[in-house]
């Protein structure tokens, strides 16, 4: 039975908005220590012989911080919100709800504590020592049952297909973490992993992989499925291929994981069991982002004016390239030249800065909106200048990145008439200077717009509080 | 083979057939209605009590 509109439905979205908030704050903390462990690798001396801030302990640290700490907010704050609305009920338990948010920052702060410190597993992705990976998983645990009971308890006969790329994270993420931080404990900042030798390492890549294929692909396309139609205010292109896209990217993606360790220690056909299944995901993939675009048919315009679904529509064709780039570079004969090198950095963050973020913005943008009541935000001259930052600053990292590695690839396994090697690893190193000097101005240029957002959606949800105060608006909620 | 062996071919054709399965309830002629029947969900809810402060 479909909800009837007449009867009202009270949501809790109080807790979306912090987690709204706190994700713009932390896309600036992460994008600025990612800048800063730029800057390292293109002039050394930024180490300033400090252990706490050397690459080796803020890289994770970066990575922590844009993946679980900004895109875990907006997962949550997506989650909550798309749940509740598309199933016209309010959170099963808006307690559990905050539960989750002060243990997730709890985390975070957690995380921020000690990784500069040096206390890390050592497994990429997954750093933070056994007690912090205990706290993730009871407070991961309780976002997805609160999720999961949310959608039990809808008041609409369908649920929507953003919600079931959320529970499919949720319950993917919870598997994948928990099998991968088995570890058996020696001290309270120290374990060891039960995994070892080729175990362990596939172990990791099964792991690492899934988050990118659950966590930040399948969980930003349920964002992507809501707040497109949403946005463009035009229903979806094709529901039955948006139910194709949700079910192939979760019996394809668990396959993967070997790709990412082609020529080593792994039995041969693994890795050419990942290459083989990550190249039909190609399909699966651009079939979801030309559904997302078509969605957009006969309201092209639209991009003219509206600057949020230039987010969106951005998001969506560096989704379609790096779902391309990714399975070319994981043909055995492409990873030869790519694997280890720049090349696979500027992949993740084709992905990372075009795609997440991109979505993630054009979905909080949306959101802010609606949770505090505005027309417009503060500036909307802004949110397009955001826009072009984010861009130009992603298309900048990417190509710096894709130029070093390939010719870091090259440089590696040239070699002279006589068999010897052409060029030192170090002559390698110093020919990498301009680009790591170029990759550093892109993630700089990109942090300007997270610094922008903030100061816009800051200034938005001061505005519509003084807005409040005057009693022009009548606060509901 | 050993007994991992197994249960890894057990599970790789059980997905196999599970996409095959959905497949064919996506692109079955009879379904599509009941698929693209959903497609405005996202615009229908409407703004309630709660979201705006």
């Amino acid at each position: 039975m479909e909800a009837t509109q007449a009867t009202p439905v009270k949501y809790d979205m109080e807790v979306v908005r912090w987690f709204t908030i706190a994700a713009a704050i932390y896309a600036v903390v992460g994008t600025l220590i990612g800048v800063y462990i730029a800057s390292e690798l293109a002039f050394p001396f930024l180490n300033f012989d400090l252990p706490y801030i050397t690459f080796g302990r803020l890289r994770p640290l970066h990575t922590n911080a844009v993946i679980f700490a900004f895109g875990g907010c907006v997962l949550m704050a997506t989650g909550y919100y798309i749940a509740q609305r598309t199933g016209s009920t309010k959170l099963w338990s808006n307690g559990l709800a905050w539960f989750t948010f002060w243990g997730w920052n709890l985390i975070i702060v957690s995380a921020v504590v000690t990784l500069p410190l040096g206390l890390t597993t050592g497994k990429e992705y997954a750093e933070l020592e056994w007690p912090i990976d205990i706290a993730i998983a009871v407070v991961w645990l309780a976002f997805g049952l609160n999720h999961i009971m949310t959608v039990a308890i809808r008041k609409t006969s369908h649920i929507y297909v953003s919600n079931w790329f959320t529970m499919g994270m949720i319950v993917m993420i919870t598997y994948l973490h928990v099998v991968n931080s088995l570890a058996i404990p020696v001290s309270l900042t120290n374990s060891f992993s039960v995994f070892t030798g080729v175990q362990d390492a596939m172990v990791q890549w099964w792991w690492g992989h899934n988050a990118v294929g659950f966590y930040l692909t399948g969980g930003f396309l349920g964002i992507m499925y809501y707040f497109v139609p949403k946005q463009a205010q035009r229903p979806v292109f094709s529901y039955r291929l948006s139910v194709l896209h949700f079910w192939a990217l979760t019996f394809g993606y668990v396959w993967l994981g070997a790709h990412h360790l082609q020529y080593t220690a792994l039995p041969d056909w693994t890795g050419s069991l990942g290459a083989a299944v990550s190249l039909a995901m190609i399909i699966p993939s651009w079939g979801g982002a030309m559904n997302g675009m078509m969605t957009l048919s006969g309201a092209w315009d639209k991009l003219r004016t509206d600057y949020i679904l230039r987010f969106l529509v951005v998001a969506l064709a560096f989704y379609a390239m790096s779902t391309f780039e990714g399975p070319v570079m994981s043909i055995k004969s492409v990873n030869a030249l790519s694997h280890y090198t720049d090349w696979t950095v500027g992949h993740v963050h084709s992905g990372a800065l075009g795609w997440m973020a991109m979505v993630a913005y054009g979905a909080m943008y949306h959101m802010v909106k609606k949770l505090w009541g505005v027309e417009k935000m503060y500036s909307e001259g802004l949110v397009n200048v955001h826009f072009w930052l984010a861009t130009i600053g992603t298309v900048v990292y990417v190509v710096a990145m894709w130029v070093s590695g390939i010719m870091q690839g090259l440089m590696w396994r040239d070699y002279d008439e006589y068999g010897t090697l052409t060029y030192t690893f170090v002559e390698s190193v110093s020919a990498m200077h301009p680009y790591y000097t170029m990759r550093a101005i892109g993630g700089l240029i990109f942090h300007i717009g997270t610094l922008i957002a903030l100061y816009n959606i800051v200034m938005t949800v001061s505005r519509a509080g003084a807005t409040r105060s005057a009693g022009s608006v009548p606060a509901k909620a | 083979m050993t007994t991992n062996d197994w249960l890894g071919v057990f599970f790789a054709l059980v997905s196999a057939l599970g996409m095959v399965a959905v497949y064919f309830m996506v692109f079955r002629p009879a379904n599509k209605s009941m698929f693209e029947s959903q497609r405005s969900m996202a615009l229908d809810d409407e703004d309630h009590i709660g979201e705006k402060r």
